[in-house]
């Protein structure tokens, strides 16, 4: 039931129904029965959060714990939050309605660094202190996973467990030895320090950081022997017996990915070398065709979704794509379910694969080349040629496909002014293939899409080293690619560069960012993902407040004997695999994928997955 | 092949869903529980499913109607049943019958508005809402696709009751709705806070659609 309280403000608010709950298969529990309460947060707003599947993994899993109860809460988009505020409603677990205030654990999934306000926002106004040292008790146990834990350090003054690596397994675990300190007595400290012992998890506040005078580290140190000097991820390394979910919460009102999703591998086996995704989550395991079929059908059934679609980091590259579509074709077309496939590559475009994909919509096609110039592709090493594209192009457009989208990046390393023009060449032929002999629709034009965004090196990645392009750099580079273009056909997004600066800083952010952050978030800083919201100047003045130069994190060079703010953290990939790959970048000199050969990345140490099956 | 008419309810906590929204919900619904209901034979086959009239989002619905067709052989009970257990908090199915009029023939609605006052005595309202509702004419502004035109709300009220107790003004109103003369309550309501100058709180329930005749719908 809603409160009298909350059904008076719901009528004021954009999209109330972000805010109520009780969606088929939202699941409510007898308070009475539950021991453990645990918030899933995701700092974005309802319809973005309610279409990340990992959110969906771990809500139905920690829910089939009889005394856990995990409810689901969203960022309050600001007009929500002003209600909220104005009216005293703290936030709140869209399943119960209860306030999270006093919940065991406050779960947050950092997806993107833009939503690091949006964490400490939700922590304010749920009326939890938002610095770890002020939460005294054996509740309100703030924790966080997802891609940018793997360099948590940013957000090391607010969490109280980071898990690092793939969280089916021990997100569990911690909450059974919460359940045995809370049946003990045993205090917030001994449980915390119990809990750094397991395996993925990462508990900031025993290591102390020491800082050189230039500002980079000087040392990394745990505090107490008991705890792990590094902190190596865990991984689920059989798939097909990984935990997914056998139905998902349906939204009622329509959100960003409204349909049945079913991952069909972890991992990636290309290693481009600006993707933080494909060196994370190696190495790469794919889940058998029975599981992911037995899967696609518990959910439609359970979900009444009648589109299917099978997610992973490049779908083409399942290894046994078209048997898979075979099976899936059985039941699906007698249901009238559809089946999609995003991320597919350049190269994993083909006849046989439309003629399976009934129901690829003639609306747009989208790759992703990244880069204008082949040298530029190499660098990357994305391993996509030019002929590639124009004969997917060429095939795509024989096919009666008018409109397509390519996606690229500027600010690469070692990027000239050429590369940067490349990528409205590129558009170009692909615009002169469509009126080749042939491949043009009678009486249709034909739309070129370019999207750019601007690079920003990660964690976890040959270009961890690397210094991103200056603001100044990346409009100058987006003002050439505008006057080299010639074409009506083409259109030209970009994102803007001041997002990316700020992604970039806290991307490779260390400790001292944390007060930035918690200055940010005093002063109303939130959303930044959204333009609406965003503001440079605001977070400029906040930097200089805090004495800190955001230049520093993203536009510096790092030396390779650094320690970075991230060394402790262990993802099976080797610094020395990340230096060899960054050398060979500047070489131009490209890297085979997994599936040719293995470039011992490190990754084997999981004793599992591409890396132990034959070539 | 036969046609259906589903009545429903739309309360609780999808009333805050929009009439698209449910849309989408229903299609899914049925899509879910398997009811042989006819598909659209178009690229992207869909259940063919068509509204009565759409309410404005956080109205509560009491009667809302919805009409299928049937393919296969099935019994009303079944179909209420089944798609009982595919909705969200606040739809439910409350009977499925044979259609009798035309979605076409809808010409009036019973609202049930409960006003509740934030910082304004009960009797106050009501006092000031007798009193609007008592004028010749009862100018509002209505946004129409052609941009926004005053009218007066009185001709479209058929009949009204108010009444108070301590918590807040009860109106009964019986307004013109359906596709040749439509209007929503909110407009009158917006008046009366804006009379009041006070933070109203408006509970709204559509709670029967009748023809031209004042027949009730079915």
């Amino acid at each position: 039931m809603l409160g009298k309280k909350l059904e008076k403000i719901l009528l004021k608010v954009q999209k109330p129904a972000r805010y109520v709950g009780g969606e088929i298969n939202s699941v409510v529990k007898n308070i009475d029965e539950i021991n453990v309460r645990f918030a899933f947060c995701f700092p974005d707003v309802y319809e973005v959060g309610m279409s990340h599947l990992g959110m969906k993994i771990l809500y139905s899993q920690l829910n089939e714990e009889h005394d856990v109860w995990c409810e689901r809460v969203f960022a309050p988009w600001p007009d929500m939050e002003e209600q909220m505020r104005n009216n005293n409603i703290e936030l709140y677990g869209l399943e119960s309605g209860n306030s999270i205030k006093n919940f065991d654990f406050i779960g947050f999934t950092l997806q993107y660094e833009l939503s690091f306000t949006n964490v400490l926002n939700m922590l304010e106004l749920a009326g939890i202190p938002i610095l770890s040292s002020d939460r005294k008790e054996l509740n309100q146990i703030v924790v966080a996973g997802g891609p940018c834990v793997c360099n948590p350090e940013p957000m090391a003054d607010f969490i109280d467990i980071f898990f690092i690596g793939e969280g089916e397994e021990v997100d569990l675990e911690v909450i059974n030895l919460y359940k045995k300190c809370k049946k003990n007595n045993e205090s917030r400290e001994e449980f915390l320090l119990q809990a750094s012992k397991i395996e993925g998890v990462y508990v900031p506040k025993f290591y102390d950081v020491d800082y050189n005078d230039d500002g980079t580290i000087k040392s990394f140190k745990a505090k107490n022997l008991d705890v792990p000097s590094k902190i190596k991820k865990r991984i689920m390394i059989d798939m097909n017996k990984s935990y997914f979910p056998k139905s998902f919460v349906v939204p009622s009102i329509g959100i960003v990915h409204d349909r049945a999703v079913a991952e069909i591998f972890r991992g990636c086996t290309r290693g481009c070398r600006f993707c933080q995704a494909g060196f994370i989550y190696r190495p790469n395991r794919e889940k058998s065709i029975e599981t992911i079929n037995e899967q696609c059908k518990n959910l439609c059934e359970s979900t009444g979704y009648d589109e299917i679609s099978l997610s992973s980091l490049s779908s083409s590259d399942y290894s046994k794509l078209y048997d898979l579509l075979d099976k899936l074709k059985c039941w699906t077309e007698n249901e009238m379910t559809s089946v999609s496939l995003p991320s597919l590559r350049v190269d994993g475009f083909s006849d046989e694969l439309t003629s399976r994909l009934k129901s690829i919509r003639k609306g747009g096609l989208t790759f992703a080349p990244e880069a204008g110039t082949q040298r530029m592709r190499d660098v990357i090493n994305k391993n996509v040629t030019e002929e590639e594209l124009i004969k997917t192009c060429e095939f795509a457009f024989k096919g009666g496909w008018t409109s397509i989208k390519l996606y690229f990046m500027i600010g690469l390393p070692t990027e000239t002014m050429d590369d940067v023009k490349g990528i409205v060449e590129l558009g170009q032929k692909v615009v002169n293939t469509y009126y080749k002999d042939g491949n043009k629709t009678k009486g249709k034009s034909v739309n070129v899409t370019i999207g750019v965004s601007s690079f920003v090196p990660k964690p976890f990645t040959p270009f961890q080293w690397e210094p991103q392009d200056k603001i100044e750099v990346l409009k100058e580079k987006q003002k050439t690619m505008i006057d080299n273009l010639k074409s009506k056909k083409i259109k030209l997004n970009w994102h803007d560069a001041e997002t990316s600066f700020l992604e970039a800083v806290f991307a490779r952010g260390d400790r001292k960012l944390c007060k930035v952050l918690k200055l940010a978030q005093e002063n109303g800083i939130k959303f930044d993902g959204w333009s609406d919201y965003f503001s440079f100047e605001k977070w400029m003045s906040i930097f200089e407040e805090c004495g800190i130069n955001p230049e520093f994190y993203a536009n510096r060079r790092r030396n390779l004997e650094e320690i970075l703010p991230w060394d402790h953290i262990d993802y099976g990939i080797s610094k020395s695999f990340l230096e060899r790959e960054y050398l060979l970048s500047c070489k131009n000199q490209t890297t085979p994928n997994c599936k040719e050969k293995c470039s011992n990345c490190g990754a084997a140490c999981f004793k599992g997955g591409i890396c132990f099956e034959k070539r | 092949m036969r046609n259906v008419r589903v009545k429903f309810t739309k309360d609780g906590k999808s009333r805050y869903i929009s009439h698209l929204d449910l849309n989408r919900c229903m299609l899914r619904a049925v899509h879910k529980s398997k009811i042989p209901v006819w598909y659209t034979e178009g690229f992207n086959p869909h259940p063919f499913i068509t509204f009565a009239l759409p309410l404005s989002l956080g109205v509560r619905g009491k009667c809302e109607f919805m009409d299928m067709k049937i393919v296969e052989e099935i019994s009303n009970d079944d179909i209420k049943y089944k798609l009982n257990e595919c909705l969200p908090d606040g739809i439910n199915i409350v009977n499925i019958n044979e259609p009798i009029m035309k979605l076409s023939d809808i010409c009036y609605a019973d609202f049930n508005i409960r006003i509740y006052g934030n910082n304004i005595d009960t009797n106050k309202i009501f006092e000031e809402l007798n009193e609007l509702l008592n004028k010749k004419e009862i100018i509002v502004e209505k946004k129409t696709k052609s941009g926004i035109k005053n009218i007066n709300f009185k001709e479209y009220i058929n009949r009204y009751n108010v009444l108070t107790n301590d918590d807040y003004v009860n109106l009964d109103i019986t307004l013109c709705a359906g596709n040749n003369s439509n209007v929503n309550p909110n407009l009158l309501l917006n008046l009366l806070i804006d009379t009041v100058k006070d933070d109203l709180y408006t509970d709204i329930s559509r709670i029967k659609l009748y023809d031209k005749d004042m027949l009730e719908f079915e």
